[in-house]
């Protein structure tokens, strides 16, 4: 048994000198070529905090120096870290072998940078910048079991960067209804790939720019809000709701309201919610070769009661997008983004439409 | 014994691994005398032209052919236009905030970023994949980072290209095979550039560089993005 701990030991710590010898396969990439010397701990390639804090803490020793627009390398200076003695002289034609035994900062081979070359016009015309502009919101993809088509436990798992702001969406009832159920149609056309994920469509990406869509008088958009409802409405069977929170949904001619303390507030349209009738401006959807019905950014099933809310499915093709989405740039493509759907522009017949994104995280 | 062989066997290996990569020493000085000269700009102008090999829907290939004009001042200013089949786009960093501004789709994005142009290039093509025009040849450690990544670098010789004379050099690793002339004046410069992808049914991608510009007087306005009217600020997403 004793003999069996040891060879166990022995050959953990064996395989441990096989990795380490290795190396790390997953060398990040910049840019077209690899640069893994400027990433190795060079301080011109440092990196710093995108999101600064608005207070730094200053101590007393610590010299106050004023950034200056000019004046400074490009790049920081050229910088040596692999050492050039034990490469072959061509003339010689020494066996060609590289010292891979990373030797430490070549000092001596560091470019000096020029530091007191004068500036050029340093205070004229000097640009003050706007430190109260507009930035973009930084959001990352929802990962769950099972990708998109998953179950309603969000795990919003922000292992992207240290250096960059996350502006988390905590908009509970958009998450809450926006899950896309996968289609089983096979997708003939690439994916889009971006940070690990896919995402199919079966229509070309044709950008048109998001113009929020108004189905009439009585459809209110989400975050609109009421102090008390109209006669007609109801109060919303949820079919299958495996939520614990009691929340009180009202429905009213294609809007659905939740109630709180002050009053109503237009939401979007609770999965499950079994109503009676939809508006006729409903439009047919087909989807999966069935028909769905898409009102108000809601999807729709018929049963012998009505119609129930259904989730979103991947590949469903719709006109119009409701108000409440957000143009995110993915990659090099614009998609508009409801909680997890993701809405692809396309052009069918020379319309402007949409297309529901199929994301798969890659394996 | 047993383990002494082992763990010698496991160094002979490596020893094999590294008798396997061949650094030609003139292709290091030139590489070097590149990256000094480049090292020591506080700012420069230049224009490139790109031809980016693409497989369509049916695997066929297809080139995105494109035209980019770079200005940088040192060590925080960053601008590039480019023009091409893919669309038009521009950055504009002025040390505080990078913006992405789309030409062709009308709508921009602007992040607060990094101190200084490698960082701010490096940390925005990790977070979001930003493919800013030839920031390759602007990293400190060009050549080290060529030396590390590939198992050949060679020099070539003197060939021509648009009519001047450049140093030719190659580099090969398993998965990329690079081509890179030089000018072999005064300034040694990057003229142009061709990587091969070999894993990837060997699409192509090349840069021409042309209009250098050293050491220009370069107005800061340049490097402030105003957004266009009626532009819109989208949100973007990280990678994960």
């Amino acid at each position: 048994m004793k003999l069996i701990l040891n060879s166990i030991k022995y050959f953990s710590a064996t395989a441990l000198i096989v990795i380490l010898s290795l190396g790390t396969t997953e060398t990040m990439h910049a840019q077209r070529l690899k640069h893994p010397v400027s990433r190795g701990g060079n301080k011109s390639m440092a990196h710093k905090p995108a999101s600064r804090p608005v207070s730094r803490p200053t101590t007393a020793n610590r010299k106050i120096t004023t950034p200056t627009n000019r004046g400074g390398s490009i790049n920081g200076g050229h910088t040596k870290v692999i050492s050039r003695n034990n490469l072959p002289n061509r003339n010689t034609n020494n066996k060609t072998t590289v010292n891979r035994n990373r030797p430490t900062i070549n000092n001596n081979n560091k470019q000096v940078i020029n530091r007191n070359k004068p500036t050029i016009n340093n205070n004229k015309g000097k640009q003050v910048i706007n430190r109260n502009k507009n930035t973009s919101n930084v959001k990352t993809i929802n990962r769950r079991p099972g990708n998109t088509g998953g179950g309603r436990n969000n795990i919003n798992i922000n292992n992207s960067h240290n250096n960059i702001n996350i502006n988390v969406n905590n908009n509970r009832h958009n998450h809450r209804n926006t899950y896309v159920r996968h289609s089983h149609r096979h997708y003939t056309r690439p994916p889009h790939i971006f940070g690990g994920f896919r995402f199919y469509c079966h229509w070309p990406y044709y950008y048109h720019p998001y113009r929020p869509y108004y189905w009439g008088p009585h459809w209110h958009p989400w975050g609109y809000f009421v102090t008390s409802l109209a006669t007609t409405a109801i109060i919303v069977a949820i079919i299958d709701d495996n939520n614990d929170n009691n929340e009180e949904y009202h429905y009213d001619n294609g809007t659905y309201y939740l109630k709180t303390e002050d009053g109503f507030e237009a939401v979007q349209a609770p999965i499950g919610a079994q109503v009676p009738s939809i508006p006729d401006e409903a439009e047919k959807v087909t989807v999966n070769e069935t028909n769905n019905y898409y009102y108000g950014g809601a999807f729709y099933e018929q049963n012998a009661d009505g119609y129930i809310v259904v989730p979103a499915t991947a590949g469903t093709i719709v006109p119009n997008l409701p108000e409440g989405g957000e143009e995110v740039k993915i990659g090099d493509q614009t998609y508009v983004q409801f909680g997890d759907t993701y809405y692809q522009p396309i052009q069918v017949d020379g319309k402007n439409m949409y297309e529901i994104v199929d994301v798969l995280e890659d394996e | 014994m047993k383990k002494f062989l082992t763990l010698f066997s496991l160094f002979a290996i490596s020893f094999s691994q590294a008798q396997t990569k061949s650094i030609d020493s003139s292709a290091v000085y030139i590489l070097d005398k590149m990256a000094d000269i480049i090292g020591s700009l506080e700012s420069v102008k230049f224009d490139i032209d790109t031809a980016n090999d693409k497989l369509d829907v049916d695997g066929n290939l297809s080139t995105y052919y494109a035209t980019s004009n770079i200005a940088m001042t040192g060590p925080n200013k960053f601008t590039s236009t480019t023009n091409g089949d893919a669309g038009n786009f521009g950055y504009w960093y002025d040390g505080e905030y990078i913006s992405y501004y789309s030409l062709t789709e009308h709508n921009y994005v602007t992040l607060e970023a990094p101190e200084t142009i490698l960082t701010m290039i490096d940390s925005m093509h990790t977070a979001f994949d930003f493919k800013f025009p030839a920031a390759d040849f602007f990293y400190p450690s060009f050549t080290d980072d060529l030396i590390e990544d590939f198992d050949t670098i060679s020099y070539e010789g003197q060939r021509s290209v648009d009519g001047e004379k450049c140093f030719y050099i190659t580099a090969t690793n398993a998965d990329k095979h690079i081509q890179l002339w030089i000018t072999s004046n005064t300034t040694l410069l990057p003229k142009r550039l061709i990587i091969v992808y070999k894993t990837e049914g060997n699409l192509q991608f090349e840069t021409s560089f042309y209009n250098w510009e050293l050491n220009p007087n370069i107005p800061e306005a340049i490097y402030n993005f105003t957004p266009p009217p009626h532009a819109s600020l989208i949100s973007i997403m990280a990678k994960s």
